[in-house]
C-alpha cells in the first residue's frame, strides 16, 4: 500500500507523457473528440484516462466539471489537500471492507451501475445504450465480445471515450466481479499498456477494482476504497478529489469510530501545520459537515469532565459539538483554565486559547479523539471521588426536599384540594423563601419592607430605612414572565402575616372602580352599608396588602386606572405591590415615581435545576440534569413553562433524553419578533446557510415574513457588505472573479425579486406570490453572499436602506420639476424629462451662472430671464437643487454670495411677475384645510368612535365644497393673470 | 427674451423646415373637415409638439395660441387627491395623465368624459369638435388606455384625440387602430443644418458650417438640444470659430464618471459607490433608462471589442426589467455587477 501511495503522485506527470504518447492514437481512433473543452482541461482528463484503464468514469467527470468551472480552481482544490487526506487515513479502515466486498457489495454494485447508466445517458449519444443493454442480458459470454465491440465502436464514433464506453465498461465490470477477474483487462479494451499491468495484479483483487470505478461516479462514500492499493485506483481517487471537499471526510467517517486511534494520530500530526488564524474560515463553519457519526457512548460517560472547544472542527459546527459534549454529561466552559480536563482543538484555534493550553498543560483532543473518548469512556464508574460525592449529595438533597414536600402535602391534604388535581405550578409553588429560585436579594428586600410597614406608617413614611424603601407606599416589581414575581409577592405577604388582595387583569380596574372599590376618597357609604369592606372574602384591615398584578395590562377598558392607582398609592395606608413585565412601558411612567422599583432577573439555570430535579423526583420522572438545563435554557429561565412542559411530558413518559429535551424546548420556543437589522444580520451572517445550519427553507422565508416590506430593502442595501463564506477556498484574482460571480447571481436575483414585487403590488395584486418574493428578494441573494460581515466582526455595519430616503427625495424633486415644467409650458413644448435634460442645463448659464460669477449686479437680468419663462424664486431653487456633479446645489450655492442671494430674493419679491396660472392649492384652499375644523383630539379619537366619523365626514364635505369653490373661482382669477401674461409677451 | 428654441419655433405648417410631406398631409387633413384621431410618435426633439400646434392653428386659427393653465384635482377611488395640470385654449385641451402616476385612468375617465359630453359653445369656432392632446401617451397604464378605447369612438362627434408618444410599442393595439399614425422622424443632418442656419439668420449671425456639424454630431437628432447647444455656444464664444468644445450637460458628465468607475475597479465597495451615484442621478429626476443608456454607451466605448455586444445585451435585458419592475435601482445595480463580472473574467483570462 505504502508504495502505491507514493507512486500515485508521480503517476500524474507520467500520465501526461503517456497521454502524449496516446494522444495520437486516441485521436486517430476517435475522429471527433467529443469532450475536449480546452487544452488546459485536456491534460487532466487524459492522464486520468490512460492510467485507469477500466474506468472511463473519472475522466468524464472531469471534463464535465471542467466545462462548467474554469480550470484553475480545480487544480487548487484537488491537488494539495484532498488527495492526501483520504490516502493517509483511509487505508487502515479499508482492509476489513475489502474482505466483505465479495459478498455484500454484489447487491450494491448492481444498483450503482444502473444509476451510472442513467446519468451517462443524458450526455452520451444514443448509440451507447444499446451497447450497454446488450452486455447486461448475457453477461459472461458477451463480455469479451463487448470489449471488442467497444473497440469497434470507438473507432467509428468520436464521443465514445468519454461518454459511451463508460456505460458499457461499467456494466461489464460489474459482471466481471461476479464472474471472473480476467475479463477486466479486456474490458479496458482500448487502452493497451496500463491495463495489462493491472490485470496481472487484478487477478487477485479484481473485486476491489471493479467497484472502484462505480463509486466515483456515484459520488458516494466508497472513495477510500479506491485509494487502496493500485496506482490506477489511487489516481482515480485523486482525480475525484477535485469534486467538492466534503466527500472525503465522509469516507473517513465510515471507517469512523472503530479505527479512531490511527486516524487520530494522522490528524494530530497534521493539525499544527496551520499557524495562521483565519476568522473568516472559522465563521464559515465546518468543512465537511455531517461526515462523522456520533458514537453511541455510554450515558453520562463524560460526566465530571470540563471541555473547552476552540477552532473549527471538520465535521461538526461548534454548536453541535457543544451539544454532543453536554449530551454525554460533559461540562462546556468558554475559556481554558487549570480546571479544564480537555481542550478540543479544531482548525484555526484561537491564539489566546492555545496560549492558555500551554500555560496550564492541558490535554488536547482533536475531533476524532473526542469522538473516540465518547465511544470508549466508561461512564460514571470512572468518575473521581469528588464528583461522585457531589452527585451523591445532590441526590440526597433532592430526595430530602422531595420527602419534605410530600410531608407538607399530606398535612395540607386534609383541608385543601387533592394535590393531584392541581396544576404543577400550583402544587409545587414555593412555600418558603428558601424555595424561591433566584432573586433572593429582591425578595428579602420586599419582605423587610413589609415587615417595617407598620413602623413606616407610624413615622409617616419619613424614615428611609435600610434599603431606602420605607418612604414608599408601593413597590413595583418588574421582570419577564414565569420567574416568580406573583408567587414571591404572595408568599412574602403571607410570611409577614399580611392578607393579600389581588387585582389582576381579569378584574376591571378603571378609574371609577379603583376609586370606589377601594373607597379611596371616602365619599361613599358603600362600605358601611353594603359591608363591602370585605373583598374576595377578606376583610380589609391594616394587615392587608394590595397586590396589583399585571399592571401593564391595564388596557383601554381600564381607562384612568393607572392614574387612579397612582392617586391611591399616594394616600394608601395599606402596602401596595404592583407587578408588571416591562418596566419601560409608557403606562407605568406615573407609577415609577411613586413606588420603589424592584426589578427581578431571570434566575440562573443552576438555581432552577435543583428545584426542578426535586419535583421530577417526586413525580418519579427520571430526567438527567443536563436535560433540565436544556429545558431551562430553551424557555429562557421561565420556571412556569418548564413545569408545564414537564407535566405534559409526564403524561406520556417518565424519562426524557437529551434530544427529546431539546425538541421539547424547541417546540415550546417563544416566538420572538426581530427587527429588520437583526434579521438581516442573521440572514447574511455566516451561520444561516452554512452546511450545518438546521434552518429549513421555510425557516428562512419566515424571516422575510417577519417584515416583508423592509427585508428586501435591507438585503439589497447590505448584501455587498459581507465576506462571503463561499469564497474561502479561493485566493488571489480567482477569488475576485468568483466574488463578482456571486454578486452577479445575488444582484440578478434581487432584480427578479423586484419583478415579483411589481406583480404583487401592481394592479393585479398577486399576493400569493409572496413566498416567491421571499426567496428571490431575500433568501436567494443571502444564500450566495452569506458570511462574515456586519455584527460578525466585519467592517461594514448594517445600514438602513437608502432607498426609502432617496425615493422620497426623488418624489419631492420630481414634483418640484413638474411645477417648473408646467410654468414653462406656455413657452416650451417639452415634457418633464426634456426640461430636466435639456432646458435646465441650457437655462443654467442664463439664470444661475451670472450670479455665481458676477454677483448682485446681474440680479435684474436674471429676474427678467426668469419672468420670460414664468419661473418663480422657488423654481429657481428647484433648478439649482436639480444640479448634479459640478453643478451640485451645495457647490453652486457656495459660489453665490449671501449678499447676492438676498438681493435676488428681495428684488424678486419686490417686483411684479407674470404668473401663468394659479395652483389649485394657492386658491385659498390651504387656509381652509388648516381651518377645516379643529384637528381631532387624539384622546377623543381613541375614546369614542362616533365623533371621529362625524369629524371626517365634515372634512369630506369641506373638501368637496372647497374643490367646487376653487373650480368656480379658479378660472376667474386665472383670466386676469393670463391677460397680464399675454401683455408681457407681446 | 426667450431662448432661441422657443423664440424661433415655427407656428404654422407652412413655416416648418422639414418633413414637408407630412406638413402637406396635415394641411389637407385639417382642411377636409374629416379630421381623425391621431397618434404622433417619434424621438424627442423631432418636432412632434410643434407639428401638433401648427395643425391646431391650421384647424382653429390663431385662437389656439391663447393658452391658459389650470390645475384640476381628481379623487382617486381611495379618496386620494390627484393634482393634474391642464393646458387649454378655447378649442383644445392638453393633459399629461402620467402626472397622476398609477391613477391616470381616473384622469382619463373623468376628464375626457367631461369634455366629450359638452359641445363646442363658441359659435364662431371653425370646427364643431374640440381636440384633446394627451402627452406621454406611451407611459399611460394599460387601464388608462383601455379607458380611452370606447371614449374615442363614442364621442367622436365632439372630440378628437391627438396622442403624443416616443414609441408606439407600449400602446395597445386597439388604440393604434383607432388613430391615424403620424411618424415624426428625427431630422437628418442636412435638415438640421438648414434649421440651425435659419436660427442663426434670425439671430443675426453667421454659423460656420464646421460649428454646425459639431453641434449636429453632438445632438444625435434632437433638434431641441441642437438649438439649445447652439445658443450656449454662441454665449460661450461669440464668434463660433476655432475648435469648439461643446459642454455636456451635468447629468451626462456624471454618467461618464460612473462608467469610468465601472471600468477601473470591480469590487463590492465600488458597486456601493456607484449605487450612491445612481441614487443621486435618480433622485435628480434623470430617467433610469436614460441613465442606463448613457452609461452603457460610455462603458462600451472603453472596453474590448469582444465585450461590447455582451454589455449591450445585458443593458437591454435589464432595461426591460426596469420598465416592468418598480425599483429601478435594483436593476441598474444588477447590470453594473453583471458588467463588472464580465469585465473581470475577461481581465482574468487575459492574464
Amino acid at each position: 500500500m505504502a508504495p502505491s501511495q507514493k507512486t500515485a503522485k508521480p503517476s500524474q506527470p507520467a500520465g501526461k507523457d503517456i497521454r502524449a504518447f496516446f494522444g495520437g492514437s486516441q485521436k486517430s481512433s476517435q475522429k471527433t473528440p467529443n469532450a475536449t473543452p480546452s487544452a488546459a482541461v485536456g491534460s487532466n482528463d487524459k492522464s486520468a484516462i490512460e492510467i485507469s484503464d477500466d474506468d472511463d468514469m473519472p475522466p468524464v467527470k472531469q471534463t464535465s466539471s471542467s466545462k462548467s468551472t474554469p480550470k484553475p480552481p480545480t487544480d487548487v482544490q484537488a491537488k494539495p489537500k484532498p488527495s492526501a487526506a483520504p490516502r493517509k487515513s483511509a487505508p487502515p479502515a479499508l482492509k476489513p471492507m475489502d474482505v466483505d466486498s465479495d459478498g455484500e457489495p454484489a447487491a450494491k454494485k448492481r444498483k450503482k451501475p444502473a444509476a451510472l447508466l442513467s446519468s451517462d445517458e443524458e450526455d452520451t449519444p444514443p448509440k451507447k445504450k444499446p451497447a450497454a443493454g446488450g452486455s447486461k442480458p448475457e453477461p459472461r459470454l458477451s463480455k469479451v465480445k463487448d470489449d471488442d465491440d467497444f473497440d469497434d465502436d470507438d473507432e467509428p464514433t468520436p464521443a465514445p471515450k468519454f461518454g459511451g464506453p463508460k456505460n458499457t465498461l461499467v456494466l461489464s465490470s460489474d459482471e466481471d466481479e461476479d464472474d471472473e477477474p480476467p475479463k477486466k483487462p479486456v474490458a479496458g479494451g482500448s487502452k493497451p499498456k496500463p491495463r495489462l499491468s493491472k490485470s496481472k495484479k487484478d487477478d487477485t483483487s479484481s473485486d476491489d477494482e471493479e467497484p472502484a470505478p462505480k463509486k466515483p461516479v456515484a459520488k458516494a462514500k466508497s472513495k477510500p476504497r479506491l485509494s487502496k492499493s493500485k496506482k490506477d485506483d489511487d489516481f482515480i481517487a485523486s482525480s475525484d478529489d477535485e469534486e467538492p471537499a466534503p466527500k472525503k471526510p465522509a469516507a473517513k467517517a465510515k471507517a469512523g469510530p472503530s479505527k479512531l486511534p490511527d486516524k487520530a494520530k494522522n490528524a494530530t500530526a497534521k493539525e499544527p501545520a496551520k499557524p495562521k488564524f483565519n476568522y473568516a474560515a472559522r465563521a464559515a463553519g465546518p468543512v465537511a459537515p455531517g461526515s462523522k457519526d456520533v458514537p453511541d457512548g455510554e450515558e453520562n460517560c463524560l460526566a465530571g469532565l470540563a471541555f473547552v472547544f476552540t477552532g473549527e472542527l471538520s465535521s461538526f459546527s461548534r454548536e453541535e459539538a457543544v451539544d454532543i459534549a453536554k449530551r454525554f454529561g460533559g461540562r462546556v466552559v468558554g475559556s481554558p483554565s487549570s480546571k479544564t480536563d480537555y481542550v478540543v482543538l479544531g482548525d484555526n484555534a484561537g491564539p489566546s486559547k492555545l496560549a492558555a493550553i500551554k500555560k496550564h498543560h492541558l490535554a488536547t483532543l482533536n475531533e476524532d479523539q473526542f469522538l473516540h473518548l465518547i465511544a470508549t469512556r466508561k461512564g460514571t464508574g470512572k468518575l473521581d471521588e469528588k464528583t461522585l460525592k457531589k452527585m451523591q449529595k445532590d441526590k440526597e438533597a433532592i430526595e430530602t426536599a422531595a420527602k419534605e414536600m410530600e410531608k407538607r402535602e399530606k398535612k395540607a391534604g386534609s383541608k385543601t384540594v387533592d394535590p393531584s388535581s392541581q396544576l404543577w405550578t400550583t402544587r409545587y409553588a414555593p412555600q418558603n423563601i428558601k424555595e424561591i429560585c433566584g432573586n433572593k436579594g429582591q425578595v428579602e428586600k420586599l419582605q423587610e419592607w413589609l415587615k417595617d410597614w407598620p413602623k413606616s406608617v407610624k413615622s409617616g413614611f419619613k424614615k428611609p430605612g435600610k434599603n431606602g424603601m420605607n418612604v414608599y407606599r408601593a413597590v413595583l416589581i418588574t421582570g419577564p414572565p414565569g420567574i416568580g414575581k406573583t408567587t414571591s409577592a404572595h408568599m412574602v405577604a403571607k410570611l409577614e402575616g399580611f392578607t393579600p388582595i389581588e387585582l389582576n387583569a381579569s378584574d376591571a380596574r378603571s378609574k371609577k372602580l379603583v376609586e370606589n372599590g377601594m373607597n379611596v376618597n371616602n365619599t361613599s357609604l358603600d362600605g358601611y352599608i353594603g359591608g363591602s369592606r370585605e373583598r374576595d372574602g377578606v376583610m380589609i384591615t391594616d394587615r392587608t396588602v394590595l397586590i396589583m398584578d399585571e399592571v401593564d395590562g391595564m388596557s383601554s377598558g381600564d381607562r384612568g386606572g393607572v392614574g387612579a392607582l397612582n392617586a391611591m398609592i399616594k394616600k394608601s395606608k395599606v402596602p401596595i405591590i404592583c407587578i408588571a413585565n416591562d418596566r419601560g412601558a409608557q403606562k407605568l411612567k406615573p407609577l415609577i415615581q411613586n413606588s420603589f422599583s424592584l426589578p427581578f432577573q431571570r434566575p440562573q439555570a443552576n438555581f432552577i435545576r435543583s428545584r426542578i430535579m426535586t419535583i421530577a423526583f417526586k413525580e418519579k420522572m427520571q430526567i438527567p440534569a443536563n436535560v433540565i438545563d436544556q429545558l431551562v435554557a430553551g424557555s429562557q429561565s421561565d420556571i412556569r413553562q418548564v413545569l408545564n412542559m414537564l407535566s405534559t411530558w409526564r403524561l406520556s413518559s417518565n424519562t426524557m433524553t437529551f434530544d427529546e429535551g431539546k425538541t421539547l424546548a424547541k417546540m415550546n420556543e417563544k416566538y420572538t419578533i426581530m427587527n429588520p437589522f437583526e434579521i438581516t444580520s442573521k440572514m447574511m451572517g455566516p451561520y444561516m446557510f452554512s452546511a450545518t445550519s438546521r434552518e429549513s427553507l421555510g425557516d428562512k422565508m419566515e424571516l422575510y415574513f417577519q417584515d416583508h416590506a423592509f427585508m428586501p430593502l435591507f438585503i439589497q442595501e447590505n448584501y455587498l457588505k459581507t465576506e462571503p463564506a463561499r469564497l474561502r477556498n479561493y485566493d488571489g484574482p480567482m477569488k475576485q472573479v468568483k466574488y463578482l460571480e456571486l454578486m452577479d447571481k445575488a444582484a440578478s436575483s434581487i432584480s427578479d425579486g423586484d419583478l415579483v414585487d411589481a406583480l404583487i403590488h401592481g394592479p393585479e395584486q398577486h399576493w400569493s406570490l409572496m413566498p416567491l418574493h421571499a426567496v428571490c428578494s431575500t433568501v436567494r441573494p443571502a444564500s450566495f453572499l452569506y458570511g462574515m460581515g456586519a455584527h460578525f466582526g466585519g467592517a461594514n455595519s448594517i445600514s438602513f436602506p437608502q432607498w426609502l430616503g432617496q425615493n422620497s427625495k426623488q418624489t419631492k424633486l420630481s414634483r418640484a420639476l413638474s411645477d417648473v415644467q408646467i410654468r414653462m409650458r406656455l413657452k416650451v413644448s417639452g415634457d418633464k424629462s426634456e426640461i430636466r435634460q435639456s432646458y435646465i442645463p441650457a437655462l443654467f448659464p442664463h439664470i444661475v451662472k451670472p450670479l455665481m460669477e458676477v454677483g448682485a449686479s446681474v440680479v435684474e437680468d436674471v429676474i427678467e430671464k426668469m419672468d420670460e419663462y414664468y419661473l418663480t424664486k422657488e423654481d429657481w431653487d428647484t433648478i439649482v437643487e436639480l444640479g448634479l456633479d459640478d453643478k451640485k446645489d451645495d457647490l453652486v450655492l457656495k459660489k453665490i454670495s449671501t449678499a447676492t442671494k438676498t438681493t435676488l430674493t428681495k428684488k424678486y419679491n419686490g417686483s411684479e411677475h407674470p404668473i401663468p396660472f394659479y395652483k389649485a392649492s394657492d386658491l385659498g384652499k390651504a387656509p381652509k384645510k388648516l381651518g377645516g375644523g379643529p384637528a381631532p383630539d387624539i384622546e377623543d379619537a381613541f375614546e369614542f368612535d362616533e365623533p371621529v366619523d362625524d369629524v371626517s365626514d365634515d372634512d369630506k364635505k369641506d373638501a368637496d365644497d372647497i374643490s367646487k369653490d376653487k373650480l368656480i373661482k379658479a378660472p376667474k382669477k386665472k383670466a386676469a393673470p393670463k391677460k397680464a401674461a399675454a401683455k408681457t409677451k407681446k | 427674451m426667450s431662448l432661441w428654441v422657443d423664440k424661433f419655433r415655427p407656428r404654422a405648417l407652412d413655416d416648418l423646415h422639414y418633413h414637408q410631406g407630412l406638413s402637406a398631409r396635415l394641411k389637407s387633413l385639417a382642411a377636409s373637415g374629416d379630421f381623425p384621431h391621431m397618434l404622433f410618435y417619434g424621438p424627442s426633439g423631432a418636432g412632434k409638439k410643434t407639428r401638433v400646434t401648427c395643425t391646431l392653428r391650421q384647424l382653429f386659427g390663431a385662437g389656439v395660441e391663447k393658452l391658459k393653465i389650470d390645475q384640476r384635482v381628481f379623487l382617486s377611488p381611495s379618496k386620494r387627491k390627484i393634482e393634474v395640470n391642464i393646458v387649454q385654449s378655447n378649442f383644445h385641451i392638453e393633459i399629461t395623465p402620467s402626472e397622476a402616476g398609477n391613477y391616470d385612468r381616473v384622469v382619463i375617465q373623468e376628464l375626457l368624459k367631461e369634455i366629450a359630453q359638452t359641445q363646442q359653445v363658441d359659435l364662431n369656432a371653425k370646427q364643431r369638435f374640440k381636440v384633446v392632446i394627451i402627452n406621454e401617451a406611451d407611459s399611460l397604464s394599460r387601464d388608462a388606455q383601455a379607458a380611452l378605447r370606447r371614449t374615442m369612438e363614442k364621442y367622436m362627434s365632439n372630440m378628437r384625440i391627438i396622442l403624443c408618444a416616443n414609441s408606439t410599442s407600449r400602446l395597445i393595439a386597439p388604440i393604434k387602430s383607432r388613430c391615424l399614425l403620424m411618424r415624426v422622424a428625427a431630422p437628418s443632418d442636412e435638415e438640421m443644418q438648414t434649421v440651425l442656419s435659419y436660427v442663426a439668420r434670425r439671430a443675426y449671425f453667421d454659423l460656420p458650417p464646421e460649428a454646425a456639424q459639431e453641434i449636429i454630431k453632438d445632438s444625435g437628432g434632437n433638434l431641441r438640444k441642437a438649438i439649445l447647444v447652439l445658443e450656449a455656444l454662441k454665449m460661450q464664444s461669440p464668434d463660433l470659430s476655432g475648435p469648439l468644445t461643446i459642454a455636456k450637460p451635468d447629468w451626462e458628465t456624471y454618467c461618464q464618471k460612473v462608467a469610468v468607475l465601472i471600468v477601473t475597479e470591480q469590487t463590492p465597495a465600488r458597486v456601493m459607490e456607484i449605487r450612491a451615484k445612481f441614487y443621486e442621478l435618480l433622485s435628480h429626476c434623470i430617467p433610469p433608462t436614460v441613465i442606463l443608456k448613457t452609461i452603457a454607451e460610455a462603458v462600451v466605448s472603453q472596453v474590448d471589442e469582444t465585450l461590447k455586444a455582451e454589455i449591450m445585451h445585458w443593458a437591454a435585458f435589464y432595461e426591460v426589467r426596469m420598465r416592468i419592475g418598480s425599483k429601478k435601482i435594483f436593476h441598474l445595480e444588477a447590470w453594473v455587477v453583471k458588467v463588472m463580472s464580465l469585465y473581470k473574467v475577461r481581465l482574468f483570462l487575459e492574464f
